[in-house]
């Protein structure tokens, strides 16, 4: 199995690392229900379509499926089996390697111009001619390792996140800000009336760590009482203090609905009123204006510290 | 840290409540005030220390008093000392 080097060279393909227009996705959770890697990726293939002259190598180490696809040709599948992978990266060019222009250029003046050429080399001296670079490339002519793909994490749909003028250690006013942030979320337009399914808590840390904690909820919902029942206790495992807190509503249901009261809560109407009167105030002086005020430390004997005033813009 | 990807949401920056405002201020030579914003002190009501933050770079070392001048307006200043300044703030 294999492609000649040169006649894909003609074909214009581009060496390491991975870029736009490439992807890496696992198949072991699909090979079963379409009857093999094969057939697997040959309907991955059909998807993706002509368009975009698409091709696919596959292998058991990342590199190796790589190669293969460039290697392919338009429209084509390259299957690497694991025990031919270096017979199969040993004519292929250095270009393919993520090293930079100088370096391909030292190895070719020292008569190194394939994979399997340098996959032959003593992986120390390459090290030592050419660094941590040099040693990754020598490793990943050799095959790479083989390791999982990790798919990226999609975006939360809706964020909010408060900034605290000094770093907040205190559970209690982390709970204030969370109550405060929980409401601002669930007053966000955005969110057009679909309920959470997936929520996270994250803080930004002194010392420039971070934190973060997801909730998938059993049943989605927009209830504060339940939010709030499902993310609170995170709060107390936060291991330092908090610059930045930050709330997610990382997964929304596509239905929408409003969630009705058998009987109005007291004060509710006037709660409604409220409402409107500060969205004209805004209305009219502009986002920023409206503020609450919230109780962070009550007991603080620094004035300033007692209670902070947090835009509102819902 | 990296910076997010996300869609961008929205960020709030929390302000204090009660920040200090700076005072002008004649004290007598035990330091303490007997003119705030040229108005005459007539009674010192209270006085007390705040010392915190000490354990960082920025410590905390004020002087509060809580006055009346002569106007009957009741008020509350501080000397901070580690900057050597005068403020106002309610306490």
């Amino acid at each position: 199995m294999g492609g000649d080097p040169e006649a894909a060279r003609g074909r214009g393909h581009r060496g390491l690392p991975a870029e736009a227009g490439c992807a890496f996705f696992e198949t072991r959770g699909v090979e079963r229900l379409y009857g093999g890697v094969e057939p697997a990726l040959k309907r991955a293939l059909a998807a993706v379509g002509p368009t975009w002259d698409a091709r696919i190598g596959a292998a058991e180490r990342k590199f190796t499926a790589l190669a293969a696809a460039n290697v392919a040709q338009p429209g084509q599948l390259l299957v690497v089996a694991d025990d031919r992978s270096r017979e199969f990266l040993a004519p292929l060019p250095l270009d393919l390697l993520p090293l930079q222009a100088a370096q391909q250029q030292e190895l070719k003046e020292l008569g190194v111009r394939r994979l399997g050429e340098l996959a032959g080399l003593p992986g120390g001296a390459v090290a030592e001619r050419l660094g941590p670079d040099g040693r990754r490339a020598w490793s990943l002519a050799r095959g790479g390792e083989r390791r999982r793909v990790r798919g990226r994490r999609p975006p939360s749909e809706l964020v909010e996140r408060l900034e605290f003028p000094e770093a907040v250690g205190n559970e209690l006013t982390l709970r204030r800000a969370f109550a405060v942030l929980l409401d601002q979320l669930l007053a966000r337009p955005e969110r057009e009336g679909r309920f959470a399914r997936k929520v996270a808590i994250a803080a930004r840390l002194v010392g420039g760590a971070s934190w973060r904690r997801t909730v998938t909820l059993r049943d989605p919902t927009a209830e504060r009482d339940r939010l709030r029942a499902a993310l609170g206790p995170k709060l107390s495992e936060i291991p330092a203090p908090v610059l930045e807190l930050r709330l997610e509503l990382v997964e929304l249901t596509d239905h929408t609905g409003e969630q009705l009261e058998l009987l109005k809560v007291a004060g509710g109407e006037l709660d409604g009123r409220l409402s409107e009167g500060l969205r004209q105030v805004r209305a009219s002086t502009g986002s920023g204006s409206v503020n609450t005020v919230v109780e962070v430390a009550p007991w603080s004997r620094i004035p300033e510290s007692r209670a902070l005033f947090v835009p509102r813009d819902d | 840290m990296v910076a997010d990807s996300r869609i961008a949401g929205t960020v709030r920056t929390a302000g204090r409540l009660n920040s200090p405002r700076p005072a002008l201020v004649e004290a007598t030579g035990a330091g303490v005030p007997r003119l705030v914003n040229r108005h005459s002190v007539a009674v010192v009501r209270e006085e007390w220390r705040v010392v915190d933050r000490w354990w960082t770079e920025e410590p905390l070392v004020r002087r509060y008093f809580e006055l009346v001048l002569d106007s009957g307006q009741n008020t509350v200043v501080f000397r901070d000392e580690e900057r050597s300044c005068w403020f106002t703030q309610r306490a």
